[in-house]
């Protein structure tokens, strides 16, 4: 056979180096009780970057609550004008509508007591348009 | 009581309104919360212990003119600075003041220098305060009728009942 003259793929002269077959396991990394002290330590970290940011939101929300405390009588007056201001042309309305009905006395007490009654929406807004007795009384919802 | 509601008139609600919107308001609120401090209280104590709105218009009249006084002064003095906080403060919808705080340092700053006011510290606001006032206590401001007299006391000698306690089938 011609064989010692055709190229073929032999192993290296003096045959291949030793092969490392041995298991590698080696020990290394953290113990159990180290990687959970890190996690516990992340954790308490992260609750005290918590409480932290809490105690700001809350100095920030008493803040914003002074704000509307501040500006409370400011608002109180004017709503209590747009009531009696409302009140005050349904009044004269009813003088114009019930002048011709007899025994109507304009403006005449619902109740027997002498004390300020609120007046009710429905009553308030009786003479304008629906749309504003529905945004008086809803309009400061943002929900369904 | 039947009677007739008594309901001021247009001419005596004519005052002069703060003609401002809700961010302008909340940006100067803690000034105006420490400036126009007394008749604000004044008119919550009044509302409060009177119960009736038609009996505080005076001090609704006082809060008001403080309040246009105040933006009087703002306007007059630090005009530029508080533009700017209020225009930063209606950017969102919530007008979170948080996110405006060096426009409020400018605003601050210049108000010191030029009005002598200082920005209430967190909670001056929110103290529980005494106010000072020539208007008398009203008493029975619910208008309640007057109250049944107490039951006189019992006159003779108090024996325990005969036949027991009448209270359902116990009879001790």
């Amino acid at each position: 056979m011609a064989a010692s003259k055709v190229k073929q793929d032999m192993p290296p002269p003096g045959g291949y180096g030793p092969v490392d077959y041995r298991r590698n396991l080696p020990r290394r990394g953290l113990s159990g009780y180290s990687m959970f002290g890190i996690g516990v330590g992340i954790l308490v970290f992260g609750y005290w970057r918590l409480f932290r940011w809490n105690r700001e939101r809350r100095r920030l929300q008493i803040e914003e609550l002074e704000a509307r405390i501040a500006l409370l009588p400011l608002l109180q007056a004017e709503q209590d004008r747009r009531t009696l201001r409302m009140l005050r042309e349904n009044l004269e309305e009813e003088a114009v509508i019930m002048k011709d009905v007899p025994g109507w006395k304009v403006g005449e007490k619902a109740f027997h007591t002498d004390r300020w009654v609120p007046p009710v929406t429905e009553e308030l807004f009786n003479l304008r348009p629906r749309e504003e007795m529905l945004q008086k009384k809803f309009g400061f919802q943002w929900y369904v | 009581m039947p009677g007739v509601v008594e309901i001021p008139t247009l001419q005596e609600l004519n005052v002069e309104e703060v003609n401002v919107s809700s961010s302008v308001l909340k940006a100067a609120a803690h000034h105006y919360g420490s400036q126009c401090d007394k008749p604000n209280k004044e008119f919550m104590l009044c509302r409060w212990e009177e119960k009736d709105p038609r009996k505080c218009m005076k001090e609704g009249t006082k809060v008001n003119e403080c309040a246009v006084n105040f933006f009087r002064q703002i306007k007059g003095n630090c005009a530029e600075s508080f533009t700017e906080y209020w225009t930063c403060l209606d950017y969102s919808n919530l007008a979170e003041l948080r996110q405006c705080r060096k426009q409020q340092k400018a605003f601050d700053s210049c108000v010191l220098e030029k009005l002598g006011w200082e920005r209430p510290d967190l909670g001056d606001l929110s103290k529980v305060t005494k106010v000072a006032t020539s208007r008398p206590v009203p008493e029975n401001p619910y208008h309640s009728r007057p109250r049944p007299e107490p039951n006189p006391p019992i006159e003779a000698e108090l024996q325990p009942s005969k036949h027991g306690s009448r209270l359902f089938f116990w009879n001790w």
